[in-house]
């Protein structure tokens, strides 16, 4: 029995809890409990099984033999090479940046300057300043019960980000949020953020999630948009080949409201990208694209969720895979329209692309519509490389290789140019393209 | 420069489609290669440029004093073979420049040349352009993505002059095209002809030979050329039509 829990625990949750205990307990009261409730959920629920829907698709039993317990504080040395890691996943300007290293705030290699009426720092900062965030930090998200992992980050969370845009203010350059891992130490990296983005404000969020060795990284942002607020929030998630990530998004879209998530996948052992966006206000707009590419035996599996609580909503959804040597692909799409949400306006479409006959996609697209006067509509595709295409690049000169990757590289552009912030998507385009560069077929 | 002996070629499902082809191509020569539907014009084409879906069977192709048919397609057009489609494939997601540069590039790199740099690349494709008296209209384009029968066509020859090839093949380049875009098609077609460079034309009707003028005519029937000239030949052809040659092909089986 455990001095926090009196009820059976997981076994795969056992490691946690020993850690736990062994973290002396410093921090004030209110956050403290809500850490212990995390703690306990998890340790009830242990880790989500195979059974369920939305987890169907990844195998976790490597992770549940071999625990990956919450990092240390980076040493100034790990912090010193992180720092040459860094080149290549900047964006060319000096805008705000603010960087983790194995998921604690690294103050030396952040420029957190902005304008007047935002406020943007590290979690940390936000609960010993700002008191009243930490309901809204700490709170169980949505659905939370169907994601142990969000209980564990609540126990263990140690960095992460906030950034508060006051009403009316609108930030030109992008805000850069990068996430490395050090590979000091084969260990977890738990990480909470917070978006709130004020009435008719506007802004462009890039993360970045790199990193090396052997990690586990659990992330959660929770993003509020005011009525009539405009936020852009991109992630390039280019793990290390062995690296595990599990992210999840909230999103909540106050009236009028405009949200455009996308997720570009290039790197991870496993990588799952869960996305859950309310639309609260009426007449909002939510964007959710996303690509992928995985080989060699990397899974990626993105999960979406769009509810369409009120009338006037519009949604817009593309997802762009490719799968390639063993790799394995999937995403599994839910977009809700309740009763109340009358003239809802929502189309989600899945593409794939595999190549090779060990490769795999499960593509899942799914519309729960309750209301009578709505548009909606959805699709999925898997196919191969065009023969045709192929042929003609190849009779240009082109050597089948490169030929192929040109391809792949089209097919997942025409999604990434929908990136509005211009220095975002070059990023991202230039990204891919070195990825594509060392493509294992 | 090109030498086809006696090429046998079919598709996979076994049909015979090629039945004997012998053909000699000099360096400077502009030939035309005639015959109705289903004579095997373009299939002679694809295996000239090396498209899967057929086998050879007997005969042989020498290209430049080597055997064109072991070398994979993209050798081929490194090596200076080049065929403008019939039917330009649309790929979308990939730009029109972006891939010309890399067709560039992936030829320079085959002679051993250094690769062109973008800004090197667009002071030769402005210089083509003018040359051909094209616009710039289709260059930020994805390929041939919703271009119009000619763009597409134009575009074919225009890779062609960025691509400088020793050995042309211009399958049906004039199907399709109004006469104005025929125009601006052959005018990029005669800025080409070269004393280095040999044109073999695929086309089944006359009227691009009235502004390419070439050198010889061959009409293809059944698998086979069943008889060669010169351009009197072609017009012989449009006033008589192909059935004439049907006797001819008769005989030769």
């Amino acid at each position: 029995m455990s001095a926090i829990v009196d009820f059976p625990v997981k076994p795969e949750a056992r490691p946690y809890l020993d850690a736990f205990e062994q973290n002396p307990q410093t921090e004030p009261g209110p956050l403290a409990r809500h850490r212990r409730r995390g703690l306990a959920r998890f340790a009830e629920t242990g880790f989500p099984s195979r059974k369920s829907e939305r987890w169907r698709y990844l195998d976790l039993q490597p992770l549940a033999q071999h625990p990956l317990l919450p990092a240390a504080a980076p040493s100034a040395g790990v912090l010193q090479a992180a720092h040459e890691h860094l080149t290549g996943l900047l964006l060319p300007g000096k805008g705000p940046r603010l960087v983790l290293v194995d998921g604690y705030f690294a103050q030396d290699l952040s420029s957190l300057a902005m304008p007047e009426g935002v406020w943007f720092g590290p979690t940390s900062a936000a609960l010993a300043e700002r008191a009243e965030l930490l309901d809204e930090l700490a709170a169980e998200p949505r659905g939370g019960s169907e994601h142990p992992f969000l209980a564990l980050n609540a126990a263990f969370f140690a960095g992460g980000y906030v950034l508060e845009i006051a009403p009316g203010v609108a930030l030109d350059d992008p805000i850069e949020i990068i996430h490395l891992g050090s590979g000091a130490r084969a260990s977890s990296f738990h990480t909470r953020s917070l978006i709130r983005s004020g009435a008719g404000s506007r802004a462009s969020v890039l993360e970045v999630y790199a990193g090396e060795g052997r990690y586990w990284r659990n992330d959660f942002v929770a993003i509020q948009l005011a009525d009539g607020a405009e936020l852009a929030r991109t992630a390039v998630i280019e793990e290390a080949a062995e690296a595990l990530h599990l992210a999840r998004i909230d999103a909540t879209l106050g009236r009028a409201a405009s949200f455009a998530g996308f997720a570009l996948i290039l790197g991870g052992r496993t990588v799952r990208h869960e996305a859950s966006v309310a639309m609260e206000g009426e007449n909002a707009r939510c964007r959710l694209d996303g690509a992928f590419i995985v080989t060699g035996r990397d899974e990626a599996n993105i999960v979406t969720t769009i509810d369409h609580q009120v009338p006037g909503g519009q949604t817009r959804e593309l997802i762009k895979g490719v799968a390639a040597g063993r790799g394995h692909g999937a995403f599994q799409g839910n977009i809700i329209v309740r009763e109340d949400a009358q003239k809802t306006d929502a189309h989600q479409l899945s593409r794939n692309l595999l190549i090779g006959a060990r490769a795999a996609i499960d593509t899942k697209p799914q519309l729960e519509i309750y209301a009578d006067d709505v548009k909606c509509s959805h699709g999925a595709s898997i196919g191969d490389l065009d023969e045709a295409a192929l042929f003609y690049l190849e009779a240009r000169g082109i050597p089948a290789e490169e030929a192929r990757h040109m391809l792949i590289d089209g097919f997942l552009r025409e999604v990434v140019e929908t990136v509005d912030d211009f220095a975002t998507r070059v990023h991202l385009l230039r990204r891919l393209a070195g990825r594509l560069g060392s493509l294992e077929e | 420069m090109l030498e086809i002996h006696n090429l046998h070629a079919r598709l996979a499902d076994g049909r015979e489609i090629l039945k004997g082809i012998d053909l000699k191509v000099a360096e400077g020569e502009v030939h035309a290669i005639m015959g109705p539907n289903g004579s095997g014009k373009s299939t002679l084409a694809a295996v000239l440029a090396g498209r899967e879906g057929y086998v050879v069977t007997e005969g042989g192709v020498r290209y430049l004093g080597r055997d064109l048919l072991a070398m994979p397609a993209d050798e081929r057009a490194r090596e200076g073979v080049f065929l403008a489609f019939q039917y330009p494939v649309e790929i979308p997601g990939v730009n029109n420049t972006y891939f010309l540069r890399a067709a560039v590039n992936a030829q320079r790199r085959h002679r051993g040349e250094a690769e062109l740099d973008a800004g090197q690349f667009l002071r030769i494709v402005r210089a083509k352009l003018k040359l051909l008296d094209i616009g710039d209209d289709l260059l930020q384009r994805a390929v041939n993505v919703g271009f119009s029968g000619g763009e597409k066509k134009r575009n074919e020859i225009f890779q062609m002059a960025m691509l400088e090839p020793r050995l042309a093949i211009l399958d049906e380049t004039d199907s399709g095209l109004d006469i104005d875009a025929l125009r601006v098609v052959a005018r990029g077609v005669n800025g080409l002809r070269a004393p280095d460079r040999a044109i073999v034309m695929i086309t089944h009707y006359q009227r691009l030979l009235d502004y390419v003028e070439p050198d010889h005519v061959h009409v293809l029937q059944d698998g086979r050329i069943v008889q060669s000239g010169d351009k009197g030949l072609a017009a012989e052809l449009e006033r008589t039509g192909y059935g004439t040659f049907d006797e001819l092909a008769g005989d030769a089986a």
